[in-house]
């Protein structure tokens, strides 16, 4: 955990300098006191509540990042230095009207104060006029990304210890939300570092035009959904073998369909959410398999079918894993229910950071021991230590020559990182927060006793606005 | 011709000889129900219709009233006698006497049923009918030739159609008429709950055959469920708007309604405690079965001539109320016909010995225990891709994976209607989409046997259930499973025809008639141009059935829903589509 933390660190510098904050700023919080949160003025918050979040789709952070001049990227400074405080306000109102009881949970408590915190430093930014403010600016966003990282497993073990104070509908509503409030954030914060990066690049032309493979700044202009599969197919496989043992067999993954599709897309989602229902599978699969008797078959394929319509593109992956149980099978988009949260929450209490990002999930040694005694339904890791995770090696060599026209990570996705076999019971509401976040979206059908079909449903166009908010909350805005 | 051998009248039954037969034939008259003000009336009212040229009257105390035979549109001349409180036509003449023949004479059993399949199969539809065939021969061992009566509604529209002489139709403003029960009658009966019917209820009289005992101890339990069922019915098709149910279609079903429960009613305050009285009742069962066979589309016809005056929200949630309380009533009475025609004194005295007692039937009425999905999926496959091979001259064909071995409880009526009507949307849309040589794929999947932490989900289930808030719950109380952990099915239907247009796809559990709008031109009634299409989607060819109205999807869904079942489309446009049809299975009974 220490050793990531570092060798990130040294990255984060790369782009924000003077970093270094990050981890004070955590160490702070973990001591705060577990009373309820002070009393503070609402009269600040009231005028950001007031003011409407300006949602954005795909196509204009494209077309916007595509000629990058320096009054752009001011302009976009502004956009998000005035965008942030208003939807962190929002989000500070939801936890505000929560019943009282649930904010003095601890874990909510301290995610209260840090988007208060947040919140604070944020609308007191002046505005931005020159390229210096720019650089102060992108440092303090880039220092409230880290420090926010902790937000997902303190909201996940709060919603969890909660469960019985509020109705789990109410429950899953505010945290589908918040997350979804969260990716929002990101996306335009992030979004807006990568910009300002690309334009301090040495090699960038003052009138670049990307080739379609490229990033405009977080944005992949040509998502390859085959190519996406298989990676993260490659990915999930090493991370099997290495948790449960590479005699293991594990299912080959098909490929079928409308292979060609191409669509514009943030790449850590699409990763994120591919990543998610490959490890399902693979564990469903390799789980199922390790019940019989005999192993020496190898076990049905996995089945992805791309499918492009008009205006969609449709990923369906399909196992043969056994199912999902009964007992399971209503809880698995809540956050806050089921059978299983108790167990649930004590594998969250090893996890202080989530990114949600796919690459965060490796298999490290020294969390090793921890894990396999918590988790007495996960499977012993046979291969410590024997494989390091392709991702962090491709960082490494990425991080070196980074630049316009190369593939690049999300600038914290290798911040954090998990056991990949793990149960958090995240994956999958978390999943479908990304898919619904650009217009799409996640459904599971499952056969209980045979295998699960998921299918992922993504906006083709680019042209649909970021969905800051969910249907059902749609009247609560 | 069996008249003689009667005993008394008791209902509304038929009661004709080959005379008036013959008249009938000849001077195409047409039976009327004629109610009277009292009993007095009614001899002055019978001489008063003779005089207008009424013939053959019969009295019929039960509703103080007689039935009179006139020739066609002469009724508004009855309704000036002050004797006269309401006169109509009978709606239904001829079903009367084709179960009075089944069931009072016993000798000539087997022609009469011959005689009746004889005109069932003279209709235009007769290659669907033969095509039914397949699917009747599986279960003709356990329930012999009451199986036209058991079939769900789908196949009804096949062979009850053309049966029929196409119903008289009222004027458009004729208001329904209600005199043949009292409004206390429905309001006393309505007034009382329903109750939620188990599983548990239609099995707790034994494995057939039964006793003499339980058959009867069955038959009050029948009948102390279905008036009250009815009555709510009633109820709930006069609360519609005047202007509705004013339309000849919903009329008809209103009356249908008012019919069946006016020949319950004579049974309503004693107990059954004798095999004759057990017989009559039965009769009187499978005229109800058969009288409301052809309920769905009727209504369909008439909410989309209604569409102006409802909305499609209200309409949907009438049908989808109405269709789920159906499916229980038909259920209760079809389990009792099985039980009468399995049991030991009617086997006996039927001249077939359909059940051998060295099979014993999985059979428990119309619930088979040991149900299993791939047989009923290859015999409806098969149907269907006989329909598409003539429609189109292409067989689509499928392969089932899994475990296609498995089987468990359930009724398999529901089962064949639900895959029909997936499949002949599957075949369609893979010839439509010239791919019928991609064979669709079909898994079924099974259970665990014993799934861990079970009881933890059904409690939710039954929490849910409990809840004011559910409307569906509340109004429909779907049937508990014999014991919670029982072991059902997933079956997944997938294709490669091209999916579902995302345009299309929000209305496809919607009765498809409520999103024509108002200038649509109707389709077609009758037998007029029935294309291919229509023909295989399942709304029958027949005389006053609807083609094209597509309800065969939400209908197969309210099927699977009923035992907590359900199924889920998921569309890959341009590709295929996913079916997934879920099914709790009913379990094993105890004892």
């Amino acid at each position: 955990m220490l050793r990531s933390c570092s060798q990130n660190g040294q990255r984060v510098v790369g782009l924000s300098a003077g970093y270094g904050s990050g981890v004070n700023g955590l160490s702070c919080h973990v001591r705060f006191t577990h009373g309820p949160p002070p009393w503070r003025p609402a009269y600040s918050l009231d005028q950001w509540v007031a003011r409407e979040a300006r949602p954005i789709s795909l196509r204009q952070l494209m077309v916007f990042g595509r000629t990058l001049t320096e009054s752009r990227l001011i302009s976009s400074a502004n956009y998000v230095r005035t965008e942030l405080p208003a939807r962190l306000a929002h989000r500070i109102r939801d936890m505000q009207t929560l019943p009282y009881v649930v904010v003095t949970n601890p874990h909510i408590s301290q995610v209260y104060e840090l988007y208060l915190k947040a919140f604070e430093s944020l609308r007191r930014v002046p505005e931005i006029k020159t390229l210096e403010d720019n650089a102060e600016f992108c440092e303090k966003i880039g220092e409230k990304l880290q420090e926010h990282l902790t937000v997902i497993p303190k909201l996940a073990m709060g919603v969890l210890e909660c469960r019985d104070l509020m109705k789990p509908e109410d429950m899953d509503k505010f945290m589908n939300t918040v997350l979804r409030s969260r990716i929002s954030r990101r996306v335009i914060a992030e979004q807006h570092i990568a910009l300002t990066e690309t334009f301090h690049h040495p090699r960038h032309p003052p009138d670049a035009q990307p080739r379609d493979s490229e990033f405009v700044g977080e944005v992949l202009v040509k998502c390859n959904a085959k190519e996406v599969v298989t990676r993260c197919g490659h990915e999930v496989a090493a991370l099997a073998s290495a948790a449960y043992g590479s005699s293991t067999l594990l299912p080959e993954i098909k490929l079928s369909g409308h292979l060609h599709a191409t669509f514009p897309y943030i790449l850590s989602h699409l990763e994120y959410i591919i990543g998610e229902l490959l490890r399902n599978s693979i564990q469903a699969i390799v789980e199922r398999q390790r019940a019989k008797p005999i192993q020496t078959e190898r076990p049905p394929p996995i089945e992805v079918t791309i499918c492009e319509a008009p205006q969609h593109v449709i990923i369906r992956v399909s196992d043969q894993g056994g199912g999902i149980p009964r007992d399971i099978l209503p809880h698995i988009w809540s956050f806050s229910k089921g059978p299983r949260s108790r167990e649930l929450l004590e594998n969250l209490n090893q996890v202080p950071k989530i990114a949600a990002t796919f690459q965060e999930l490796r298999v490290e040694d020294q969390q090793l021991p921890e894990a396999t005694e918590a988790t007495p339904h996960a499977s012993p890791y046979l291969g410590i230590g024997a494989k390091t995770h392709a991702a962090t090696e491709k960082l490494a060599s990425l991080s070196s020559h980074q630049g316009p026209g190369t593939v690049r990570e999300s600038s914290l996705a290798t911040l954090t990182s998990r056991p990949p076999n793990l149960r958090l019971g995240m994956g999958l509401p978390l999943s479908r927060v990304y898919a619904e976040y650009w217009a799409g979206s996640l459904e599971l059908h499952s056969l209980e006793g045979y295998g699960v079909d998921a299918f992922l449903q993504i906006s083709k166009l680019g042209n649909r606005n970021e969905q800051l908010t969910m249907r059902a909350s749609m009247d609560a805005v | 011709m069996v008249s003689t051998q009667d005993p008394p009248v008791q209902g509304l039954g038929d009661d004709t000889d080959q005379e008036e037969l013959d008249e009938t034939k000849k001077n195409n008259l047409v039976k009327h129900i004629i109610c009277c003000n009292s009993p007095e009336d009614v001899d002055p009212a019978i001489k008063f219709a003779q005089e207008q040229g009424g013939k053959f009257p019969k009295k019929r105390p039960i509703i103080t009233g007689f039935t009179i035979k006139f020739p066609k549109d002469n009724i508004s001349t009855m309704s000036d006698s002050k004797h006269v409180a309401s006169a109509e036509i009978d709606q239904d003449p001829r079903h009367w006497r084709s179960i009075q023949v089944r069931l009072t004479a016993r000798a000539p059993w087997t022609s009469a049923v011959i005689a009746e399949a004889t005109t069932t199969t003279t209709l235009n539809a007769a290659p669907m009918n033969l095509l039914w065939r397949p699917l009747r021969l599986r279960c003709r061992n356990a329930k012999g030739h009451y199986l036209c009566q058991l079939r769900p509604l789908a196949s009804y529209s096949y062979s009850t159609s053309a049966r029929r002489p196409s119903p008289p139709t009222p004027r458009w403003s004729h208001p329904p008429s209600s005199t043949v029960i009292s409004d206390e009658d429905v309001a006393s009966l309505a007034s009382k709950p329903l109750h939620t019917l188990s599983l548990a209820d239609l099995v707790k009289h034994g494995r057939p055959p039964l006793s003499t005992d339980a058959l009867l101890s069955s038959a009050n339990f029948t009948l102390s469920l279905l008036p009250i069922r009815l009555a709510h019915r009633i109820q709930a098709l006069r609360n519609l708007p005047y202007i509705v149910v004013s339309n000849p279609n919903i009329s008809k079903i209103y009356n249908n309604y008012l019919h069946s429960l006016s020949t319950l009613l004579p049974y309503n305050s004693k107990t059954i405690s004798n095999l004759e009285d057990e017989i009559r009742f039965t009769d009187v069962l499978a005229d109800l079965v058969e009288t409301h066979s052809h309920t769905i589309p009727t209504l369909a016809r008439g909410f989309l001539e209604c569409r102006k005056y409802i909305s499609p929200a209200e309409v949907t949630r009438f049908l989808d109320e109405h269709l789920r309380a159906r499916i229980g009533t038909r259920l209760i009475a079809e389990q009792h016909i099985a039980l009468h025609l399995s049991s030991q004194p009617h086997q006996h005295q039927s001249h077939t010995k359909l059940q051998t007692t060295d099979h014993p039937s999985s059979y428990i009425g119309v619930i088979d225990t040991a149900l299993q999905p791939a047989t009923i999926i290859n015999s409806c496959g098969n149907f269907v891709s006989e329909i598409c091979e003539l429609k189109y001259g292409v067989r689509p064909t499928w392969i089932i994976d899994g475990e296609p071995a498995t089987t468990f409880a359930y009724v398999p009526v529901h089962l064949e209607y639900i895959i029909t009507e997936l499949l002949k949307n599957t075949f369609r849309a893979t010839v439509e989409s010239g791919r019928s040589h991609e064979p669709v794929i079909i898994t079924i999947a099974a259970d665990p046997e014993t799934p861990r932490g079970m009881h933890n989900a059904f409690d939710q289930e039954r929490k849910l259930g409990d809840s004011p808030l559910n409307h569906e719950t509340r109004y429909n109380p779907s049937i508990k499973p014999f014991d919670d952990p029982a072991p059902g099915v997933t079956i997944r239907i997938r294709d490669r025809g091209g999916g579902i247009n995302p345009e299309v796809l929000p209305n496809i559990w919607s009765y498809s008639f409520t999103t024509f709008s108002e200038d649509d031109e109707l389709p077609p009634q009758g037998n007029g141009n029935i294309d291919a299409l229509n023909a295989i989607s399942g709304s029958g060819a027949g005389g006053s059935s609807i083609a094209g109205l597509g309800y065969g999807l939400p209908l197969g869904r309210a099927y699977a829903e009923y035992f907590g079942g359900g199924i889920a489309v998921q569309s890959l446009y341009g590709w295929g589509c996913d079916v997934y049809l879920r099914l709790k299975g009913l379990g094993r009974p105890k004892g």
